[in-house]
């Protein structure tokens, strides 16, 4: 479960005009609430620099919000960072793997740190590899992967620890079908397996087959929070990405 | 703890599997003592055999019967005879000459009747062996004329020399070598971690933040301070090998190549112990840390490897210029130049080489070394924690 009441980040930027100081400060994400239930995929849209990676990042505890309180498995994320980090997985385009590890390596780093008992860790392993299909380029450097076998290792990466929360943002960027399929498969899993997820993605029709719940963020703020089915119900436009055009522009 | 080692595992695998790391570490300071010294040491030798194999243009003006032949014992000299005084600085600059002794036409009165004569010699100051070479002659030729002076004046040489001078060297060969060549050795090895600090803080901060794993490794649930702090524990690593590969380096270059003085290379021996090389490496080990952190600090906000490169390698000169002044022979260790980092690892080796080190001094810069250590990961911690500038 996750419970996103008025988060809020501002980031200041200094610029100096020859001897003149000046601050400018902007919300990045302003004042966004938001709940995801267990056992239910939300999905949270928005155009790029819309503060999506933002609101995930500080979910995940990686930054700190400016105000506002987020609640994440029953620990607010002001109360320790660690505790929450330990009970998510995190995925966007900005988590890449480190080069020159490879898969068995980089998930026994993983593993490792999360305090997972080794043989549970090896159970767990085997079982994400056998699934993504990573047996074949287990002992392959990540720097000579091709960008799907990078994918499939980044989702074990996310899922090796078998979190509550799972944060995925674009996780089928750049896929090719087959690959795109097998990560959607996982996420119905996880869904499956009463785990909380919130997915983030341009391409609609992933949206339209994985959501339940929808919020659509814009300029820093959420302008839309119901529901897929109401969203659906509601639409004027003929299609998903037309809908979500011309919310973005109504906002 | 565990999660610190983890972490310093995870970034000296990665490190030691770039090429580009193991070159710059490993092989470079290993070879580059031994490659110097055995360079330094050949080229010395052939510009000393070419330059003696070089004939000497002289242009010779009135120059007596005597002179004259001591010119030709030497067969690479060759000899113009002028018989007046002409424009001798063209004829040198557009070598047909390298030099021109000219003699009064007085000479041979004034030599009879004993009285100081002049002899004016044309020469360019940057040619130094032609130089060199006119100078040792003349000073033969004057030794020669003197020696004929007193034979003539029948005076015994004993009156003319009122004193010897002998000294008797009171210092020990290792603490004279030690205080002239000791200020090189830090200077070399600081470099070297220096360099092998900037490659690695760059790689373990910057480069993340380009292969785009930096949110990666924020995302574990571990510190900020232990991630930092394991990337820190490495870069120093990367530049303490490196330092002690350099040592290693000098003094199997020592043993194995030839041409270095015995007197030098036993002094060297003698100053690289068991005891000193311990007293050096344990300075060695919060300086690398210091480093470490005052080059992660500058290179956190920097986005690509060109920009973590051009912010941190100004900051080199902070080192050089003490290293310089602690080469110098006026500078001491003293309680004032104690604290103040790089000039006092310089000087406190210098000691340690010569055998003069005063432990009290010695504590002094460790704990102040130390104590800078300290400060440079508090300060990389708190930009490590920016961010602003981490997740730019």
């Amino acid at each position: 479960m996750i419970k996103i009441k008025n988060l809020t980040k501002s980031f200041t930027t200094k610029t100096r005009k020859g001897f003149k100081k000046e601050i400018v400060t902007v919300n990045a994400v302003n004042e966004v609430s938001f709940e995801c239930k267990p056992g239910r995929i939300f999905s949270l849209l928005g155009p790029n620099g819309a503060g999506k990676t933002t609101a995930l990042r500080m979910i995940a505890g990686i930054i700190s919000p400016t105000s506002g309180t987020a609640i994440v498995d029953n620990i607010d994320i002001s109360q320790g960072n660690d505790e929450v980090k330990k009970r998510i997985g995190f995925l966007t385009g900005s988590t890449g793997l480190y080069e020159r590890l490879n898969p068995d390596e980089t998930i026994d780093f993983f593993g490792k740190l999360y305090r997972i008992p080794p043989s549970k860790l090896n159970e767990r392993k085997e079982y994400l590899f056998e699934k993504l299909g990573i047996n074949e380029f287990r002992k392959k450097r990540v720097g000579q992967m091709s960008t799907g076998m990078k994918q499939k290792v980044s989702i074990a990466r996310t899922l090796i620890h078998d979190p509550e929360v799972l944060i995925f943002d674009e996780p089928t960027s750049g896929l090719d079908v087959i690959t795109a399929d097998s990560i959607i498969d996982l996420i119905r899993e996880s869904k499956e397996n009463n785990k909380t997820v919130i997915f983030s993605s341009h391409i609609m029709s992933e949206v339209d087959l994985l959501c339940d719940d929808l919020a659509i963020i814009n300029k820093g703020s959420i302008i839309y929070n119901d529901t897929f089915e109401s969203f659906k119900n509601e639409m004027k436009a003929k299609n998903l990405t037309q809908e979500f055009i011309n919310r973005v522009k109504e906002a | 703890m565990r999660d610190l080692f983890i972490i310093i595992k995870k970034e000296l695998t990665e490190l030691l599997r770039d090429k580009k790391t193991i070159i710059n570490s490993i092989v470079l300071p290993t070879l580059l003592v031994p490659i110097l010294m055995f360079g330094a040491i050949k080229v010395a030798q052939m510009i000393a055999e070419n330059e003696q194999q070089k004939s000497v243009k002289i242009g010779l003006v009135n120059a007596p019967e005597d002179f004259r032949k001591l010119v030709v014992s030497d067969t690479l000299n060759e000899i113009t005879s002028y018989t007046e005084s002409i424009d001798f600085k063209t004829l040198i600059d557009d070598e047909t000459i390298q030099t021109a002794i000219i003699f009064p036409i007085d000479w041979k009165t004034r030599m009879d009747s004993m009285t100081t004569s002049e002899i004016q010699i044309y020469r360019n100051g940057t040619k130094d062996n032609v130089n060199g070479r006119v100078s040792i002659m003349m000073e033969k030729y004057n030794a020669l004329l003197k020696k004929k002076r007193i034979a003539q004046l029948q005076i015994s040489t004993e009156r003319l020399t009122p004193f010897r001078e002998n000294y008797i060297e009171v210092g020990e060969q290792k603490e004279l070598i030690g205080k002239r060549v000791g200020g090189f050795i830090p200077y070399l090895f600081i470099i070297t971690m220096w360099g092998g600090c900037l490659l690695a803080g760059i790689d373990l901060v910057t480069g993340e933040k380009e292969r785009k794993t930096i949110e990666t490794t924020l995302s574990l649930p571990i510190s900020k301070f232990t991630v930092l702090f394991g990337k820190a524990v490495v870069a120093s690593l990367l530049g303490f090998i490196p330092a002690v590969l350099n040592l290693i380096g000098l003094i199997v270059g020592l043993k194995f190549i030839d041409g270095i003085p015995d007197t030098f290379k036993m002094a060297i021996n003698e100053m690289l112990n068991f005891q000193s090389i311990t007293l050096i490496l344990l300075l060695l080990i919060p300086f690398s840390l210091f480093l470490a952190g005052l080059i992660i600090a500058l290179v956190a906000s920097a986005t690509t490897f060109k920009e973590a490169q051009s912010k941190a390698t100004p900051i080199i000169m902070l080192i050089i210029i003490p290293l310089i002044l602690a080469m110098m022979p006026g500078i001491e260790l003293t309680w004032a130049t104690v604290f103040v980092p790089v000039l006092n690892i310089g000087l406190g080796v210098k000691e340690i080489m010569a055998g003069t080190i005063d432990m009290t001094q010695y504590a002094a810069i460790l704990i102040s070394l130390i104590l800078f250590s300290i400060g440079a990961i508090y300060i990389s911690y708190k930009k490590f924690s920016d961010e602003n500038a981490i997740l730019k």
